[in-house]
C-alpha cells in the first residue's frame, strides 16, 4: 500500500437518511454516502467497525450494524454517553456525518457454512451480532439451525424491537428473548431471567455449532462457563472486544490488550484467543 | 565519503540552506532550555547541550491539523491538508539517541496504512547526526545497543574534532548529495583527531533476556513496586523520542473547525477509560507496566525493534525519580535469579 496522496484520517461524508429511536438513549442512523463512487465501492464484512464523526465534537467508534448483503447504505446504532455520541444525537435527518473505515477483522462467516449458529447478546451489544444475523439470514440456506438469545434489563432497553418481532415470526429462526427479573411489563411475551441462565435452559446443542457472544463484560463472564457446560470448545465461541480506540489504524497506541491491537487484530476473537490475552480489557 | 567542516562554516551552511527556502531544525537555546527548533539564522545553532525534548516533533508534531471542516445549509465540506506542502527540512545536530528514533517509528506509521503526515516529513528530512563527547548520569544508550558515535538513522554524521570543527561522514546517499551540493563549506579531512566519544555508565543490557521475562510476567508484584509513585504526568512519554501514542480531537464549532492529531500518553488515567466508566488499566502501575511492555516487548513482537534509544530523558525529568534504566537492570537480574 503506497498511495502518497491519501490522508488516512479523512472520513467519507454520509447523509443521515433515517433515524430510529431504539430506546430512550440508543439510536440507529441509516447512512448514505454522499459520493457516488464511495457508495458503489464501500464494502465491508460483518464484525468490522468504523469511526463516525460529528464535526466539531470528534470521532467515536461503532460497529457497522447493518449487513454487507444490504448495499448502498450502512447503519450504526449507538448509545449517547459522552461528548461525541451526544453531539451525534443532536443531528437530524438530512445532516452530514463523517465515516472512516471499515476497519478491523471480521467474523469468518465462510467457516460457519453448514453449521448451527447460536447468537447470545445482551443490551446494547446486539448491533455487532445483528450485522452477522442478517448476513446469515440473507443466505439462509447456507446454515443449519439459527438460535438467537437476546436479553436486556427491561423491555424498554431492548434494541431492534421491530426486528425481534420479525425473527420471532420466522419459522427458520429460534428467538429466545428475555428481560432481567422485574424488567417485564404486562404485555411481555418473552422469558424473565438473566441471559446466561436463559441460555442454559434453552440448552442449544454444541455439536457442529458456533456460538457468537456479545454483551457487557459481566454477561460474557457468566455466559462462557454455561457454553462450556453445554460442550462448546473455546474455538467454537466468538466474541468481540471493545477497547477504547482513536485511530482504528494501529498507530495511536490506545487499543492494545498485551501485544494484540484490537483495532487491527480484532475486534473479533475466539474465546480461546481472549483467554490467552493478558486480562486488561 | 568523509570531510571536515568548521564551526563557522556549519553556521554558514545553515544560512545557505535557509536561503534556499528549506527549514533547518537544530538545537538552540530557547529562553531557559535547549530545544530542537526551526532556526532563523546559523548564529542560533547551539550544539553544546542535549536538547530537553527529543527531535521527534520534526516528523510527528506535538499537535497538527489533519483536516478542516465547514458546515452551511448545503452540508459539510471537508478540507484536506496536503503533505506535499511540508517544507524540505534538515535536522541538524541530532544526537544518536534522537537520530535513531525515526527509523524505529517508521514501522508503526507505515504498517498497513501509511500516515503521510509522518512519512512525508520523513522523506523530506535529511538528518545530520552529532556524536556525543559527554554523557550525564541518565544517559544509557550503550545499554540498549546504541552508542554515542552511532550513525544509525543519520544521513550525515558529525564528530567533534580536538581542535574545533567537525569530521563529517556521509552515511547515506541522501547525506552524500547534501554534502556535494554544499561542497564549498566542507574541506578534505586532515589529520585532526576526533574527540573521544562519551562513555555512558552501565553495562549493555541483554534485551532478549529482558523480553523473555516480560513475556511471562504480565502479572508480577514488581509492577506495583516500581510504579506506585508514578503520578501519571506523562512527562516521560512527551520527552521520549520513541513514544508515539496520540489522540485525535476536534477544535472549533460545529460550523467551522479543524481536526487535530496530538500527543497522548498511556500513563494518563483516562487513556483507556471506556465510556461506560470501566477502565481496563485503572491503577497507575498497570499504566506504567504498559509503558515498559510496549517498549521492550509489544513493539518487538510486532515490529522486531525496541522502542527506547536510551536517551535518558524520562529519567532526567520524571518528577518522582522513576528510573527506567534501573528497572531494566532489576528485570535482567531477576532472570539471572529465576
Ligand atoms: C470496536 C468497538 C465497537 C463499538 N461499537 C459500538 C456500538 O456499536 N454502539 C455503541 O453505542 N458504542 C460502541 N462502542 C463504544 C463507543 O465507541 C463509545 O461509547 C463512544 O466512543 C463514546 O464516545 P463519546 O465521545 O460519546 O464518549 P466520551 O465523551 O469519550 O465519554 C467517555 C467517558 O467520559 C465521560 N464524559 C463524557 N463527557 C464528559 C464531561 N464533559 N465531563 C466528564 N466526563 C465526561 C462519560 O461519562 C464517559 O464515561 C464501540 C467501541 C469499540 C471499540
Ligand atoms: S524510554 Fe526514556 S530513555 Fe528510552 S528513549 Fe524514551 S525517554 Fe529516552
Ligand atoms: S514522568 Fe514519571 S511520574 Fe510522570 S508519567 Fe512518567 S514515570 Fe510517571
Ligand atoms: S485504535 Fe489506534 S492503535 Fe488501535
Amino acid at each position: 500500500m503506497c498511495d502518497h496522496s491519501k490522508n488516512i484520517y479523512k472520513p467519507h461524508l454520509a447523509t443521515i437518511e433515517q433515524i430510529i429511536d431504539e430506546t430512550h438513549d440508543i439510536r440507529t442512523f441509516r447512512l448514505v454516502f454522499q459520493d457516488e463512487a464511495v457508495r458503489e465501492s464501500f464494502s465491508f464484512r460483518s464484525g468490522q467497525f468504523a469511526e463516525y464523526s460529528a464535526f466539531g465534537a470528534g470521532e467515536a467508534t461503532f460497529c457497522i450494524a447493518s449487513s454487507p448483503t444490504r448495499q448502498g447504505q450502512i447503519e450504526c446504532c449507538f448509545r449517547a454517553v459522552g461528548r461525541v455520541t451526544e453531539a451525534l444525537r443532536r443531528l437530524e435527518v438530512g445532516d452530514t456525518i463523517g465515516v472512516r473505515g471499515p476497519y478491523g477483522n471480521s467474523f469468518p462467516i465462510e467457516q460457519f457454512y453448514g453449521k448451527n449458529l447460536v447468537f447470545v447478546a445482551g443490551g446494547i451489544a446486539l448491533p455487532p451480532l445483528r450485522t452477522l444475523i442478517w448476513n446469515c439470514l440473507d443466505q439462509r440456506e447456507k446454515f443449519n439451525d439459527i438460535t438467537i438469545v437476546y436479553g436486556a434489563r427491561t423491555e424498554a432497553d431492548l434494541v431492534y424491537k421491530h426486528e425481534l418481532k420479525e425473527w420471532q415470526e420466522r419459522s427458520d429462526v429460534n428467538l429466545v428473548k428475555t428481560v432481567d427479573p422485574g424488567g417485564d411489563g404486562p404485555e411481555w411475551d418473552g422469558k424473565v431471567g438473566f441471559v446466561p441462565s436463559i441460555l442454559e435452559a434453552a440448552a442449544p446443542a454444541s455439536d457442529n455449532t458456533i456460538a457468537l457472544v456479545c454483551g457487557p463484560p459481566i454477561m460474557i463472564k457468566f455466559t462462557l462457563p454455561v457454553l462450556e457446560k453445554l460442550g462448546f470448545t473455546d474455538e467454537q465461541i466468538y466474541t468481540t472486544l471493545e477497547n477504547r480506540m482513536k485511530c482504528g489504524l494501529g498507530k495511536c497506541g490506545r487499543c492494545n490488550v498485551g501485544n494484540v491491537y484490537v483495532c487491527k487484530d480484532g475486534p473479533v476473537f475466539t474465546a480461546g484467543q481472549v483467554k490467552a490475552m493478558p486480562q486488561e480489557f | 565519503m568523509s570531510k571536515t567542516i568548521t564551526e563557522q562554516n556549519l553556521r554558514l551552511l545553515v544560512d545557505a540552506l535557509l536561503k534556499e527556502g528549506g527549514r533547518v531544525v537544530a538545537p538552540k537555546l530557547a529562553e531557559t532550555m535547549t530545544l530542537y527548533e526551526p532556526l532563523a539564522t546559523g548564529q542560533e545553532l547551539d550544539l553544546t547541550k542535549l536538547p530537553r525534548r527529543s527531535s521527534k516533533e520534526t516528523f510527528f508534531p506535538l499537535c497538527e491539523t489533519i483536516l478542516t471542516f465547514e458546515r452551511d445549509e448545503a452540508g459539510v465540506r471537508v478540507g484536506d491538508v496536503d503533505p506535499a506542502s511540508f517544507p524540505e527540512t534538515v535536522l541538524l545536530g541530532a544526537r544518536p539517541c534522537d537520530a535513531a528514533a525515526p527509523s524505529i517509528l517508521d514501522a508503526v506509521f507505515s504498517w498497513d496504512y501509511n500516515d503521510e503526515f509522518y512519512l512525508e516529513r520523513r522523506r523530506k528530512t535529511t538528518i545530520i547526526g552529532l556524536a556525543c563527547t559527554t554523557a550525564d548520569d541518565a544517559c544509557f544508550c550503550t545499554a540498549v545497543g546504541l552508542s554515542p558515535a552511532d550513525t544509525r538513522g543519520s544521513d550525515l554524521f558529525l564528530t567533534p574534532l580536538e581542535g574545533g570543527g567537525y569530521a563529517c561522514q556521509a552515511v547515506t546517499d541522501k547525506g552524500k548529495e547534501l554534502m556535494e551540493k554544499q561542497a564549498q563549506f566542507f574541506s578534505d579531512a586532515g589529520s585532526e583527531k576526533p574527540l573521544a566519544p562519551a562513555e555512558p555508565a552501565g553495562e549493555p543490557l541483554d534485551l532478549g533476556k529482558i523480553k523473555s521475562w516480560l513475556d511471562g510476567n504480565f502479572e508480577n508484584p514488581l509492577w506495583t513496586k516500581i510504579a506506585d509513585l508514578c503520578v501519571g504526568c506523562g512527562a516521560c512519554a512527551f520527552l521520549c523520542p520513541a513514544c508515539h501514542c496520540f489522540d485525535i480531537s476536534d477544535e472549533g464549532t460545529e460550523a467551522k473547525g479543524c481536526r487535530r492529531k496530538h500527543w497522548d500518553a498511556c500513563g494518563f488515567g483516562k487513556f483507556t477509560n471506556h465510556a461506560s466508566g470501566h477502565n481496563p488499566r485503572d491503577v497507575q502501575p498497570q499504566r506504567y507496566r504498559n509503558r515498559i511492555m510496549h517498549k521492550f516487548k509489544y513493539y518487538d513482537d510486532k515490529f522486531g525493534r525496541t522502542l527506547c534509544t536510551g536517551c535518558g530523558r524520562c529519567i532526567r525529568w520524571c518528577p518522582v525519580g522513576i528510573d527506567i534504566a534501573a528497572i531494566l537492570q532489576q528485570v535482567e537480574a531477576k532472570v539471572e535469579v529465576e
